[in-house]
Order: C-alpha cells, then structure tokens, then sequence
C-alpha cells in the first residue's frame, strides 16, 4: 500500500475509532474527555488528507487517480463488490474540507456543549458523522457511495433529534430522514440504471467505458439519463434543492454545531460531489445536467427570497445555505465543475462561521432564536460581531472576502455556456442582491440597535438564563435534555470556541486568493487530473471582458445590497412594516416559504397517510395477517408440531422411520 | 536358524511417515493419555491428562499445516492426503481443542476418568481423520467406526444421570443400524465394480457399463443412507435431538461439529469421486432428502425450550444446507460445503461454548429460560451466542451469510435453483427460533431470585449434572468464556474478511477432480 493510500486510509478510520472510543466508554468520560478525544482523532485525520494530498500531488499526473481495494466483498455473479477506495484529487480535496471543518467544529463544540447531559453521546455521533462522510467521498464503487450516502442520512437524523425528548427535534429528524431515504432510493435505482449499462459498479471502470463508447455510446441514451435524474434525485434531498428542501430549516432542531457542520458545511453539499463526481455521466446525459441546472437556479432564488423575510436567526441562515448549494448545484450542472466546489470550500469556511457565531448569540439569548428578540450585541460581543460581519461580507460576496471570487467565477462561467444559461447567471445575480440583503438584515437587527435585556445583562458581567421551554414551541421541558443547562457558553468567554472560529475567519477572508481570476489558479491545477478529459473543463472559459464585468457586477450588488438593509433596518428602521402592507401577496409568499411545506403535505403526505390507513385496517389486518401471515405461520406450526409428534422418545418407532426410509431410498435407486 | 535370519531380507513397506503424521500424533497422544490416566495423583488427571490431550492435537494441527499442498496416495492407496483431508483435518482439530477446553472442568470426564474420556476423543478424532482421506471402501468403514464407537461410550460418560446413559445406548443401537446400512451398501458397491478403491470403482462404472446394475444402485442407495444417517439428514435424523440433549454438553459439541464435518467430508468424496458416474441417480435422490431435511430440521426447532435440542435441529437443517454442496457434485459445490463447513464449526462452537459457560452457573442452563437478561448481565457470554444465532440464521457480515451464499450460488449454478430457492426458504423458517435466542438475551431482563419460574418450561436436569442451585453466581470457567469469544470473533472475522478462507476452499475443492 503506497503512503497515499496508507494516510487516506488512516484519514476514513480514525474518525471511526473516535466514534468506536466515545460509544463504548460513554460511561467512563467524564468532563470534557469525550470532546478531546473526539477533536483529536479529527485533527490526526485532517493531518493525515494533508499528508495523502501532498503524496499525491508529487506522483505523475495519470497515477493521480487509483482504486484502493482493501478486499473484495462479492466479487461473483458479474458483480464487481469491492471495499475500494477512490484517491484522486477531488476525492482528498473533499476530505481535506471535511476533516479540516470538522475539527474546527469539534473544537468549538468542546466548549459550546459542556453543560449538555449527553456529551458523549454527541462527540460519538459527530465522529460518526464524520466517518461516514468520508465514506461517501472517498467511496470507490456505487456500493461504498450508497453505504456512506445511508450512514451520512442516519447521522444526520441522529444528530438532529439529539435532544429526543423536545417533539419538535424529533419531528424534524424524521422529516429530514423520510426525505433523505427518498433520495437514497433514488441514488440505488440510479445506480441501477447506469450498473445495467456498464456492468460495473466500479467507478474509474465506469467512466473509462463510457469514455471509450463502450457503453451508453449515444448521447443522452434513455437509460443514463433515467440513471443520471435519479442520481439527481439523491443529490437534490441531500443537498435541499427545490422540491425536496423542506427538512433542511427544520433540522435546525438540532445543536448549533450540527448545523455548522452537517447543515451547512459539509453533509448538504455532497449532492454537489456526486455530480461532479459522475461529470462523465452527465457530460454525456445532457439533458440530466439542464434539469439539474434549472433546479439549482430555481433553488438559489426560491431561497432567497424565502430567507429575506425569516425571524428564526438559524434558519435564515438554512435559507441562505440552500441558496448557496443552489448555485453549486447550478455550476456543477453546467460544465463549472471547479468553480462549483472551490464554491463548496469557501461556503464550508464562512457559513460554518456564521453559524458558529450564531450559536454565540443563541447561547447568549439562552437558546432564544427570534430575531425579534435580539438587538443591540454589538458592544457586549465584539468578537462574535466581527466574526460575523467577516461571514457576512463574505457571504454577500464583497470583495476581497472568499465568497467574492468563487460566487463570482460560478456566474461568470454559467454565462459563458450561452443561450439560455445566461438567464440562470441573470437569476444568480438577481440572488446575489437579496443574499446581501438579508444576510446584513441579520446583523443590523441582532448587533444593532438598542441593547436588549440580555445583552445588557452580559454588558453587566452576567448571562441570561431562559425559562425551561422549548423555544420553538413553548412546550415545558426539564433540564436533563436540551441545551443550555445550568450554565453556557459563548464565544467571548470560551477559548475553545473562540480559537475555532478565529481560524474559520482567518479562512473565510483569505481563502479567495487560491482562485483569483488572471492571478492564481490552484484549484484548478490540484483538481485537473480528476476532471482530465471533460469538455468543459478543458474548453469551457469566460472570456476576459465577461471575468471583469461579472465581479465588477457581483461587487457593486453586493454593496447595493448592504446599502439597502442599511437604509430599511438602521436608517429608517420603520420602512419594512410600510413595504409589507405595500406587497402583502410577495411578503406572504416568501413568509410561508412558498407554500411547499403545505403542499407537499396536501398532495404528498395526507394522500400517503390516508392510503398506509386504507392498507393497514382493510389489507394489513385482513388479508396479510390473517391470510397469508397467518397461513403460513399455521402452516409451520403445524408442521413442527408434526415434527415433535414423531419424535416420541422410542427407540423402536426410530428404527421403524429408519427402515422406511431406507425402503423408499432404495426403492428410488431401483427404479429409477 | 540365525543364519537364516540374518539372510532373509526383510522389505517393510514404503511408509510415508510425513503425510501420515496427524494421524500419528492423535493416535498416540490417544495412548500416551490412556496411561497417564493411570497415575493417581489428582493434578495429573485433573490437568496434565487434557494438556497432553491438547498437545496431541495442537501437534496434529500443525502437522496439517506443514502438510498443506501436498497430495500424495498413503498405504497403497487405502487414503488420501490431499487439501481436502487436510482442510477438514484442520476443523476436526479446531473442535478437538474446543472440546477439550470445554470439558477441562466439566463433569463428565471427572465421573468417567480423565484418561478413558481424552484418550477416546482423540481415538474418535483419528477416525474422523481416516474417514475422510479414505479412498477405499474398507478404509471407509474403518474411519467410521473409529469415530462412531468412542462417540458411543462418550455420550454415557456422565455415568450416574439417566439421560446420558439413555442417549448413549440410543445412540448405539440406532448407530448400529446406521454402519450396517452402510457397510451393506458397500458390499454392494464392491459386488458390482469388483473393487473397493474409489478410482477403481469410478473406472468400472465408466469402463464396464454397470451404471444402471441394480447391485450398484442399491449399493449406492444404502451408502446415501448410512452416510445420511452420520449427518443426521432427514428422515434419519430422529436419535439425534435425543443423543444430543442427553450427552454432556462437550461432548454434543464435538458431535454436532467434527461429525458433521466427518460425514460430509465423506460424503463429498464418496460421491464426487468414486460414485461420479452415477451422478445422474443419485443427484435428485440427495436433493430431495436435502429438501426434507431443510424442512424437517427447520419446523422441527421452532419451539424447542432446550437450546441442545433446538441446536439439534439446526444442525439438521444446517446438514440439509450442506447436503447441497454435495448435489451439484461441481468444484463450486465442494468449495461452498468446505466453505460453510468451516463457518458452520465455527459459529456451533461459539453457541456451544455459552450454553457449556451457562450450565457451570446454573442447572437449567440448556433452557432457554435460563438466558433471560444475559446481555446486560454477561455480555461476554451474550455476544458470543448472538453472533452465532446471527450466523446459523445467515445475517450479513457473519460468516454463515457468506457460506450460504455460496452455497446458494453453488446450487443455481449446477441447475438446482429449486434447492437454492429450498435453502433460503429454510432461514426465512429458522429465523423463527434463532432471533428468539436472540430476543431472549437482549430484551428480557432476568428473574429475580424470589420468581417463580414460569410456566411450560421443563426443569432443569438433577442437580447432580450441573450443580447446585447456589452456584447460581458461580462463575464459569475463563477457557470456555474462551473459547466462546474467540470463536464468536471468527463468525465476524469470517463474514467481513471472507476471502483467506475461500482461497483455503478453493485449494480443497481442487484436489477432487473429475467433477461435472
């Protein structure tokens, strides 16, 4: 085994031995064990993808991607099942991403769930988590990628019903499981599809067929397209898109770490992996990658306009991440694969701060999340406020922040494929506008203003203590489950959350230098093997007039943006009631969120519902049970009561069965 | 007279001493154990006696080892030391020592002397060695009742319970049918082919045209039942649940296992080598008697109280799954029996070892009643007996999944989807009995002292079997928990990592040739 695939290796496992540690020994780590043991495995994981990523840069460019196969499975039957991992660029940058966010979030959650009872539960959930996306990323066969794809989903329901005792958690958690299944059927039947094609589970055989022609040789054949939309069927659930995000602002149940982490960072973005992953696929299906562009856009902006009008602090920050993933989405469908994901790192820096800082605030309102509630931290929370305004900026694409350069080259490389791609870069812009909108919404309504009560309180030296209630629903609940516990953190006082969020900062603000037009291109040329062959890597490139103009636009709607919530949120604080009454049908239409969740629940749910009652009472009850359950079952029975009858303790009716075996045995021979 | 000593030229015969070596090492540490028996001094009986018993057939294991890839003809070709032998000599050693290590502090060779009890197991080991590299009919005959008889007298080794004496002269007398049958068939066999070495008999069948001679196919329907008989295949498996409650719980492990193995491994070669030209016959006669077995061992379990009996049937049904490596009479065939032969061993011992560790702590420690709460209590003892349950009943990520597997694809291959289909309907069956051990463990909490048992649940066998009801805490002994774990390992070490031990079947499958 080369270094490469030894550190890749020890990168997927220790994750695994974290989770293995902290489950077993739940009872034995006491204080803040748990949280050290878990940061640690997450940063010797992250230390050995830097190495596997440096090993792997200095081989030769076509022995930059391999199959790692640690055993054959079932390797029978015209299946080639393998535990094979697949180490090519793309695959070590997406676990250098994962591991190196993670750690900064284990990190940061040593402090921010100290008084949590559960403790250790969480770490070994979170390094589960963590485990699995590595399983997802570095799967080398559709196998692996299915088994990460479930392990990733059950982590995330686990996470998001951690606190099981509050309905509201574990409502979302099913929501967001039911969902998420949904999109792995879709990826088994995808993979269906596309093994029938190729004969190959096997993901560098895959592709190397379809490059040679020798299978799905005509462009956009029936069956890779049914196999590509059902893979974007997995992709979309994953990763919230346009129909299937109504459980991603629901999620934000669970701990704030967790939504850093899994609901904005890193989980929600592997729909944008699986398409970049599969380019070959799609460059070949066409038709798939156009469906799955338009959703993306549809996604960005639907978004958008939702989040422009939220009051629950998370999940205006959900919103956002939706639309992000949306233009993701949107570049990785139209050829902009490198733009796409350098997109997907600096989103995973600033959004994993924002919401860390969001939890900062939560923590300092006593788990209060209404916007409504908040004002005026700008004093008593300096640190958590410049953190912010960093991801804000950064976010609303203000240059020279990392979101800046990646927003940007998406757009940029979205217009450049022409025709009516260039409506989606009109719409991504439109987006871009509102991003900043809302995203300075936020900080003008939670950091400015007059100090509310408890930010008073912590300008005094003390914090806030809530009532024992849920916040989302008022419902009653004890101490013993659900933060904040007898005492909280916040990122000014806790060094461990603060050092976290430094680094993310620190990243969220510089990481746009790998990727500036004209200057540098280091994703580029770390991602080019992966992407060695596709036509649009190759051939796809703004022009230079379109590069300039698009930043110049990106910029000034990401200033005109703040400009606005300036003037309606500081200005003229009173605007806002004015502009409702003024476009009620608009205002309500991004308040309820589009209607989805009441039509999914009208044409999907209810009709579900009603249907699983007509199959439990008229079919279940009758006909499974009482026919066919019931039959067979009587039918065994009585064959093992018949069985036990004959076997009466004597010796004598033994021999008897003997001797007519032995008759009808050898009467067999005879005759026949 | 001298002189004429000293002139004469005495020609031993050839003797390959090297491939005949396992065999020597059991049947000396068989005699070596027999006389130090003889010494009074209890730490010689009690622990120096199943040490040297232990030696004799770690010595054996490695000699197969060592042996490993060879395949040459022994005593002018009455046996055969080739892969096969060899790999299934591996697994009778592995349940030797299990089995040694499980009686080292059992009753039953305290009540019939050290010396006779390990002296006969290994004696039974040596039969089985001979059974199985035996490519002549006489040899045949001789490995079985090497191995039959010393199993006789060590059932009843639990001299003064009744239910020991009873499986033991059950087990005699109906085993006695059984070698008459088969000694029956074989005379038969060498009436019509005019020999009674297996290459030869196969030539005769091709040469001589006598495939369809009444001698031979009744000599032939005889042999499927004396060997179905060993293996307890269904209709002649009704001694077994019997003997095998009644024998002293080592003992019923060693005959679940090695035997099964013994016979099958016979089996395999019986069939596959000597009989191959008879394919056509007897092919649907074993799978209808693998289907029945299927059936009738699988139905036969469910609601069996006591976990022997309940292991009794499975094994019954285990035998049935087996039997379909032997039908298809193909390379897969043989390397999916030698393959489920190992996970089968395997995982017996694991669940054995439990209900042993359990019968040290308690006198009803066969009853299923008696594993109430054990997951929360002794997880050392519940994971052992879940992976096993788990792995007879074919879950995935156990070894039995991957032998089944096999098997199943073994059957399709050779055309007999049907008993594929039969294989598989059969676990649906016994998931029925297996998850109850399961349920029984996990989600029940035991007992409390003061509870009266519940009712429906037979009594436990007389105290003087097991102990005394105080020794309910008594801990069992750290070998069999032993034993225990590290074969509950291998059910999970088999099931993830599979392939050392295809490759391992592969190697056995490939010293029987001429198969279809």
């Amino acid at each position: 085994m080369s270094t490469v695939e030894t550190f890749t290796w020890l990168a997927l496992l220790l994750p695994l031995a974290g989770a293995v540690i902290n489950g077993v020994g739940f009872r034995v780590w006491k204080g803040k064990t748990a949280g050290v043991i878990g940061t640690f495995f997450l940063f010797a994981a992250f230390a050995c993808a830097v190495v596997a990523a440096i090993k792997l840069k200095s081989l030769p460019h076509e022995a930059q991607h391999a199959t790692s196969v640690a055993w054959d499975y079932a390797a029978t039957l015209g299946i080639d099942a393998q535990l094979s991992l697949l180490i090519d660029p793309l695959a070590l940058y997406m676990t250098l991403v994962v591991t190196g966010v993670s750690a900064l979030i284990h990190l940061y959650s040593v402090a921010y769930m100290t008084s949590d009872e559960g403790y250790v539960r969480f770490f070994a959930y979170l390094n589960f988590f963590v485990f699995s996306m590595l399983v997802l990323v570095l799967a080398g066969n559709f196998l692996i990628l299915i088994v990460g794809w479930a392990f990733v989903g059950a982590a995330s329901y686990m996470l998001i019903s951690f606190w099981y005792r509050r309905t509201t958690a574990t409502n979302a958690g099913i929501k967001a499981f039911v969902i998420n299944v949904l999109g792995d059927v879709g990826l088994v039947l995808g993979t269906y599809f596309i093994f029938k094609g190729t004969g190959s589970l096997d993901f560098l055989t895959t592709f190397k067929e379809i490059e040679e022609g020798a299978a799905f040789a005509t462009e956009n054949d029936g069956d890779l397209v049914a196999g590509c939309l059902l893979l974007l069927v997995g992709a979309f659930a994953k990763s919230a898109q346009v129909p299937l995000h109504t459980w991603l602002p629901d999620a934000m149940e669970g701990p704030t770490p967790v939504s850093s982490l899994i609901h904005a960072a890193t989980m929600v973005t592997a729909g944008v992996y699986l398409i970049a992953r599969m380019w070959p696929l799609f460059e070949q299906a066409p038709a798939a990658a156009n469906v799955g562009a338009i959703i993306g856009c549809a996604t960005l902006f639907i978004a958008a306009t939702i989040a422009l009008t939220q009051t629950d602090l998370k999940r205006v920050i959900a919103y956002s991440t939706m639309s992000q993933i949306g233009y993701m989405v949107m570049a990785v469908c139209s050829g902009a694969y490198v733009a796409g994901l350098f997109h997907l790192m600096t989103h995973a820096f600033f959004k994993a701060l924002l919401f860390m800082a969001a939890g900062s605030i939560i923590a300092a309102m006593a788990n209060v999340q209404n916007l409504d509630k908040m004002g005026g931290f700008r004093r008593s929370m300096p640190f958590t406020y410049g953190c912010f305004i960093v991801g804000g900026l950064a976010l609303s694409g203000i240059p020279p922040f990392s979101g800046f350069f990646s927003k940007d080259e998406i757009l940029a490389y979205t217009a450049a494929r022409g025709d009516w791609h260039v409506a989606l870069a009109v719409i991504g812009y439109v987006a871009a506008f509102m991003t900043a909108v809302y995203t300075f919404r936020l900080i003008f309504r939670a950091f400015w203003g007059d100090p509310v009560k408890e930010a008073q309180e912590l300008e005094a030296g003390h914090m806030a203590h809530g009532e024992h209630v849920n916040p989302a629903n008022g419902e009653p609940e004890d101490t013993h489950v659900g933060f904040p516990g007898p005492e909280h953190h916040i990122a000014e006082r806790a060094p461990e959350m603060k050092g976290a969020m430094g680094v993310l900062a620190v990243l969220a603000t510089i990481a746009g230098v790998l990727q500036i037009p004209f200057v540098t291109h280091w994703v580029d040329t770390f991602l080019e093997p992966t992407f060695e062959g596709s036509f649009y890597f190759e051939d796809l490139h703004p022009s230079d007039s379109l590069t300039i103009a698009g930043m110049v636009i990106g910029a000034s709607l990401g200033l005109a943006g703040i400009a606005l919530a300036y003037r309606l949120w500081v200005q003229k604080p009173g605007t806002t009631a004015a502009l409702i009454e003024r476009f009620r049908p608009l205002y309500s239409l991004s308040f309820h969120k589009w209607w989805f969740d009441e039509l999914i629940d009208a044409i999907i749910v209810r009709p579900a519902a009603w249907v699983g009652r007509v199959c439990d009472q008229q079919v279940e009850r009758i006909l499974i049970n009482g026919v066919l359950t019931g039959g067979t079952t009587g039918l065994v029975k009585s064959a093992s009561a018949a069985v036990r009858g004959v076997q009466s303790g004597f010796l004598r009716y033994y021999a008897a069965a003997f001797a007519l075996g032995t008759v009808a045995v050898t009467f067999y021979f005879l005759v026949a | 007279m001298t002189t004429l000593l000293a002139q004469a030229k005495i020609e031993g015969p050839e003797i390959d001493w090297a491939g005949l070596s396992p065999l020597i090492a059991l049947i000396g540490g068989s005699v070596i154990v027999l006389l130090l028996g003889l010494f009074r001094a209890r730490p010689v009986r009690e622990h120096l006696v199943p040490f040297v018993a232990l030696a004799a057939i770690g010595a054996a294991l490695g000699l197969t080892i060592w042996q490993w890839g060879e395949n040459v003809d022994l005593i002018r070709g009455a046996m055969r030391l080739d892969d096969l032998t060899l790999a299934l000599t591996g697994l009778f050693c592995a349940a030797g020592i299990a089995t040694v290590l499980l009686s080292w502090r059992h009753i039953a060779p305290r009540e019939s002397a050290h010396g006779e009890f390990y002296s006969l197991l290994l004696a039974s080991l040596a039969g089985m060695v001979v059974l199985v590299g035996a490519t002549d009919l006489i040899t045949l005959f001789l490995g079985l009742e090497l191995l039959s008889i010393p199993l006789y007298v060590l059932c009843a080794t639990e001299m003064r319970r009744e239910g020991a004496l009873e499986s033991g002269l059950k087990y005699l007398i109906i085993g006695s049918v059984g070698s008459a049958t088969l000694l029956f068939g074989t005379a038969f066999i060498y009436g019509a082919a005019g020999s009674t070495n297996f290459a030869e008999i196969a030539a005769a069948i091709a040469d001589e045209g006598i495939s369809d001679s009444a001698l031979l196919l009744t000599g032939v329907g005889l042999a499927v039942i004396g060997l179905a008989f060993k293996a307890s295949v269904a209709p002649f498996h009704q001694w077994t649940p019997d003997v095998y409650e009644g024998a002293p719980t080592p003992v019923t492990a060693f005959m679940a296992v090695a035997t099964k193995v013994a016979a099958i491994g016979i089996t395999l070669r019986l069939f596959d080598v000597a009989l191959i030209g008879v394919s056509d016959v007897w092919q649907p006669a074993i799978a209808i008697l693998a289907a029945i077995t299927i059936i009738v061992g699988n139905v036969g379990a469910l609601g069996q109280s006591s976990l022997k009996r309940m292991l009794a049937y499975s094994g019954v049904a285990q035998a049935g799954y087996l039997l379909a490596g032997v039908v298809v009479a193909s390379q897969a065939g043989v390397e999916a029996a030698v393959f489920y032969l190992a996970a089968y061993t395997v995982m017996n011992l694991a669940a054995f070892a439990v209900i042993v560790a359990r019968q040290a702590q308690r006198p009803d420690g066969d009853d299923i009643g008696a594993l109430r709460g054990l997951g929360t209590e002794r997880p050392l003892l519940a994971w052992p007996l879940t992976l096993a349950m788990l792995g007879l009943a074919g879950f995935p990520l156990t070894a039995g999944f991957i032998g089944k597997f096999a098997l199943i694809q073994a059957s399709v291959e050779g055309d007999y989807t049907w008993l594929g289909v039969m294989i598989v309907i059969g676990s649906m069956i016994s998931l029925g009995y297996y998850l109850k051990v399961v349920a029984t463990m996990w989600m029940t909490s035991s007992p409390e002292p003061g509870e009266a048992k519940p009712a429906g649940i037979a009594p436990g066998p007389p105290v003087m079997a097991g102990g005394s009801p105080e020794a309910d805490d008594a801990r069992a002994p750290w070998e069999v928990v032993l034993v225990g774990g590290v074969f509950g390992l291998l059910i999970l070490a088999i099931g993830v990592y599979p392939q050392p031990l295809f490759d391992l079947a592969q190697d056995a499958a490939a010293s029987l040739s001429g198969l279809l």
